[in-house]
């Protein structure tokens, strides 16, 4: 049976085989891999892009003290995005299950409408959840705007849960149970304590006067950023504003009217580092416009 | 085979289940009116759908347009021809213009004399030619709810286009659409048969589809699947429930009608059956077991495959279906660590509506609510138990098993409100708090239910419209329409007496000072928005609009009684006398517009026939005074249509508008009185009469 590892080992070869950059996590807290910024910033303007990463992603919320077997605090995403997406790509993406040794010859594979949008980053997609016999492996997003921005060419991006594939091709019951390395370490052995331990800070432990004071000073931090035209560092501190927000909505210290406030801050932000990034792009003359014969492929699918 | 057959097979990444009729139905009615604009009416069409195809066959399509003859008119033959018969510059000209030699011109004579003319055979074009144009057309216009591009930007459509097979009698239609070209390859099965295959036509690409087990046609399948589903449950010693609309999700989701049953843990049969259902229904399509009423451990749901040949479908769904399950139970032992009413002590944080407060306050002003109804009512004997489920009525939006099956809001709150040990009236009012929602759902049952279902839309409905937030066209993002149609019909169906005026005005109050509009106003809005689901509701039972009308020009505020009128009418509606009393109405209004109040005076009747009409005017006022005490309409309605003959006499033998001042006054003044008399019961000028169908008979 395939163990965590093994899936990031598959799905990494797999997707590097087909021109993809073999990227690795952002190393700063985010929800999702979507948020990294060779996906968010990648996607706009015209340069193609072809990258796969794995994505620890936090959702504070979702935090069970390490007591749910299903639900975590902080999951595994393994992350691809093609821009432009290729006319196969539904193909391809069933290649890539096959690779991770699922004979889709005895299984029912099938796409069911599922639309993607990000309110924070001011980015929706349309797509599908993929599901394998009635199971959520795969969420498949054609994104259509990003930043508030039309997107042309158009990204394709594909999220594979990586715990839940795991689990699922074991029919295993606990996520804790889950070898991380086939018949030696298990996901539990590796994530267990932080998951109780993030749980407590979650939901006892932050500080709600601190992060308030944290979200403000980031985001003042982030346009100053963004007037001195650095659009990185920008974009960091408003990944590390929709942190801190994060974990005061799983501190239940937000209110109704004041989550709406700080979701359009952060929005604000994301918005203002899109719209830096492409004119930064654009001032460099789109390098990989002209990049050819590089990692970047826009042909058929295999780089 | 020249049957003048189209095949039409767009096929594309998986369309949205729900998109996919609307789609074909417009693509059928597209390409029939570009062909029938054409000229080429085909005599049959039929659309077909799968999650990856819109299918397309029409037969009859004529070859080709008919040809025509277009003739052209040139100068007169005068100015055509010199002396010696050959042709002016003025002749060449017009030979060049219509692009023929001169001596294609022809002499003919015409009404206003002697021209030349050039006839040009127009050859009709080809229905493949025409096709060609209308199928790009038909297919890039479709209006999706949601469209996306792709690539390069291409789009805009629901998906991306993977193929299109355009045939008409076995030829290619050619075109191209998104970067992709017609021909006559297509795919039945992405990962089950994924080699494209070429088709002749309709009937090959058929065969050659099933083939494949892909089933094109949706009821074909929807009938496979049925019997499938069927039959998988029976082999699990279970019966499934009728859910057509689950069954058409599920046809919509697969080509290849496969069905897959499994079971789960018998100890999740302890959750509550609706819990049981709602997660395997909502979260996994699929249908529950029943034996008799109870149900059994397992499902069954469809997988787009004919077979399941190593059983990793069925432990797949089983998998999933055990981590639902386990998630439910979850929640549910969460939830009932805690008292409904200790659920409802969370409401103050619950936000119902920024402007108007939370759902504590929101419960608070049902409470009050409902004491009025029951008091209005003379339900006295109901009142505590309405009070104690107002109080309860929202607890369970508090509960975790409500936020993660919102299609379950009311039903958890009641079951958990049951298992307190709540009485059943007080149980009841809470789980069924949010019928009606669909046109065939009943309504609330038992008193209790009825009051709390009607306090709580009327609160609703009030708050919103206090805001000035009415619904605009098709935007009503609070269900405000749904609220107000439940409002009506549990009214209607429960038979209640009631002022609703009344009943908003006492809502307004309830608000305090949180509204932003004054009392009259929100009433003067509230009313025709509830008499439109009033026409709705009245019209559905089969009453005419004008009927209708009729009644609610006289009286809202009470619905049934209302609607005691509008059956009165309908049931009038072939009655002779009534009908002829009727257009006596219209024309007593005609002649009493712009008039003032006079006093009638017995002392200035002169005519016989006016002295019988105020003679039968005060019996005919004193019988449908006391049939509508009664709220017998008919009765008013018969003893009206019994007034006609008198009425028609009047205006035979007596003209109002007489010389004399005194005279027409007096005139005036009794019609004002039978006007008054006649209007009690319904609006009789309201409704409308086929003249000319009353002569005849």
């Amino acid at each position: 049976m395939q163990s965590f590892q093994d899936l990031i080992l598959d799905l990494s070869r797999f997707w590097a085989e087909r021109g993809c950059v073999l990227q690795q996590p952002y190393d700063l807290e985010v929800g999702a891999g979507t948020m990294h910024p060779d996906t968010f910033l990648r996607v706009l303007g015209p340069e193609p892009w072809r990258v796969g990463y794995v994505q620890p992603s936090r959702r504070p919320a979702d935090a069970r003290y390490g007591d749910n077997p299903f639900r975590l605090g902080k999951h595994y995403q393994f992350q691809v995005i093609l821009k432009p997406s290729p006319a196969d790509v539904q193909a391809v993406f069933v290649e890539s299950l096959e690779a991770m040794g699922i004979d889709l010859a005895v299984h029912d594979l099938r796409f069911e409408e599922d639309n993607w949008e990000a309110p924070t980053l001011g980015a929706w997609g349309v797509g599908w959840q993929v599901m394998l016999d009635g199971m959520e492996i795969t969420q498949f997003t054609y994104f259509q705007q990003a930043g508030g921005m039309e997107l042309d060419p158009i990204s394709v991006e594909l999220t594979y849960g990586l715990e839940r594939l795991t689990m699922f091709l074991g029919l295993s019951r606990n996520v804790y149970d889950v070898d991380w390395v086939a018949g030696g370490v298990s996901y539990g052995q590796v994530r267990h304590q932080d998951e109780v331990e993030s749980s407590k800070y979650y939901f006892e432990l932050a500080d709600v006067g601190f992060l308030k004071e944290q979200f403000a000073g980031l985001e003042r931090e982030a346009r100053r950023c963004l007037e001195a035209g650095v659009v990185f560092p920008a974009y960091e501190c408003a990944l590390r504003c929709s942190h801190a927000f994060n974990v005061l909505d799983a501190r239940g210290a937000v209110s109704v009217t004041e989550r709406v406030a700080l979701i359009k801050r952060v929005r604000d932000l994301a918005v203002g580092c899109a719209e830096a990034y492409v004119e930064s792009r654009r001032a460099l003359g789109f390098p990989l416009l002209a990049a050819s014969g590089s990692a970047v492929e826009s042909a058929d699918g295999q780089g | 085979m020249a049957r003048g057959e189209l095949l039409l097979e767009v096929r594309s990444e998986e369309i949205p289940a729900r998109m996919l009729r609307p789609a074909l139905s417009q693509l059928e009615g597209d390409v029939r009116s570009g062909l029938e604009a054409a000229g080429l009416a085909p005599r049959r069409l039929a659309g077909y759908f799968g999650p990856r195809r819109l299918c397309l066959v029409v037969t009859g399509i004529p070859a080709a347009q008919a040809d025509e003859t277009a003739r052209e008119v040139g100068p007169p033959a005068s100015a055509a021809f010199d002396a010696s018969g050959r042709p002016t510059a003025a002749a060449l000209g017009f030979a060049k213009r219509c692009g023929v030699d001169a001596a294609a011109l022809r002499r003919v004579t015409l009404d206003k004399g002697d021209y030349v003319v050039v006839e040009i055979e127009k050859k009709g074009r080809s229905a493949a030619a025409i096709l060609a144009a209308v199928l790009p057309a038909a297919i890039a216009g479709l209006d999706w709810p949601k469209t996306m591009r792709w690539g390069a930007g291409i789009g805009p459509w629901v998906r991306p286009i993977l193929g299109i097979v355009a045939l008409f009698d076995g030829e290619v239609v050619p075109f191209e659409l998104f970067g992709v070209a017609s021909g006559r390859a297509t795919v039945a099965h992405p990962i089950l048969a994924p080699r494209p295959f070429e088709v002749r036509g309709a009937a090959d690409y058929r065969r050659k589809l099933a083939r494949r087990h892909v089933v094109v046609d949706f009821e074909a399948r929807r009938n496979r699947l049925a019997a499938g589903i069927r039959e998988t449950a029976s082999a699990m010693g279970g019966l499934v429930g009728e859910d057509s609309e689950l069954l058409d999700k599920l046809t919509s989701i697969c080509e290849i009608p496969g069905v897959v049953g499994g079971s789960f843990d018998v100890d999740y049969l302890a959750l509550p059956s609706e819990v049981l259902t709602a997660s395997l229904r909502d979260h996994q399509s699929a249908f529950t077991l029943q034996s008799g009423q109870a149900l059994l451990p397992g499902f069954v749901t469809v997988m787009d495959r004919p077979d399941d040949p190593e059983g990793k479908v069925r432990a797949g769904n089983e998998w999933v279906v055990d981590a639902r399950l386990s998630d439910a139970r979850f929640f549910f032992r969460e939830d009932r660590k805690r008292s409904l009413e200790e659920h409802a002590a969370r409401l103050p944080a619950l936000t119902f509506h920024v402007k108007l407060g939370s759902y504590a306050e929101k419960s608070q002003r049902i409470r009050q609510l409902v004491q009025m109804l029951c008091d209005e009512l003379g339900w006295s004997e109901e009142r505590e138990d309405a009070v104690t489920a107002a109080g309860l009525l929202k607890a369970d939006l508090t509960t975790e098993m409500v936020k993660e099956f919102t299609s379950l809001q009311g039903v958890i709150g009641g079951i958990y409100a049951r298992e307190d040990g709540a009485r059943e009236d007080v149980w009841q009012a809470i789980y069924g708090q949010y019928l009606p929602v669909a046109a065939s759902d009943p309504i609330p049952r038992g008193r209790v239910g009825v009051v709390c279902g009607i306090a709580d839309r009327v609160d609703t409905l009030v708050g919103i419209f206090g805001l000035g937030l009415m619904p605009t066209g098709s935007r009503d993002p609070f269900g405000l329409r749904r609220a107000a149609q439940g409002l009506v019909r549990i009214v209607l169906e429960a038979d209640l007496p009631l002022d609703l005026d009344l009943v908003a005005a006492r809502a307004v109050l309830l608000y305090g000072d949180r509204l932003e509009r004054g009392g009259e106003e929100v009433l003067s809005h509230l009313r025709p928005f509830l008499e439109n689901r009033v026409r709705h509701i009245l019209g559905l039972e089969g009453f005419a609009y004008d009927e209708i009308e009729a009644g609610l020009a006289v009286g809202f505020g009470n619905l049934p009684d209302l609607r005691a009128r509008v059956r009165a009418l309908h049931g009038r509606r072939e009655d002779r006398g009534f009908l002829a009393v009727v257009l006596a109405a219209k024309r007593i209004a005609n002649i009493l517009k712009d008039t003032r109040e006079h006093v009638f005076r017995e002392e200035l009747l002169r005519e016989e026939a006016e002295r019988r009409l105020f003679q039968a005017s005060r019996d005919l006022r004193a019988e449908v005074e006391s049939a509508e005490g009664k709220g017998a309409y008919d009765e008013c309605l018969r003893s009206i249509a019994r007034f006609a003959d008198v009425l028609e006499r009047f205006f035979v033998e007596v003209l109002v508008m007489d010389e004399n001042r005194d005279l027409r006054q007096n005139r005036i003044a009794l019609l004002q009185s039978i006007q008054r008399t006649l209007s009690r019961t319904a609006r009789l000028t309201e409704m409308v009469v086929d003249r000319a169908e009353l002569r005849k008979e």
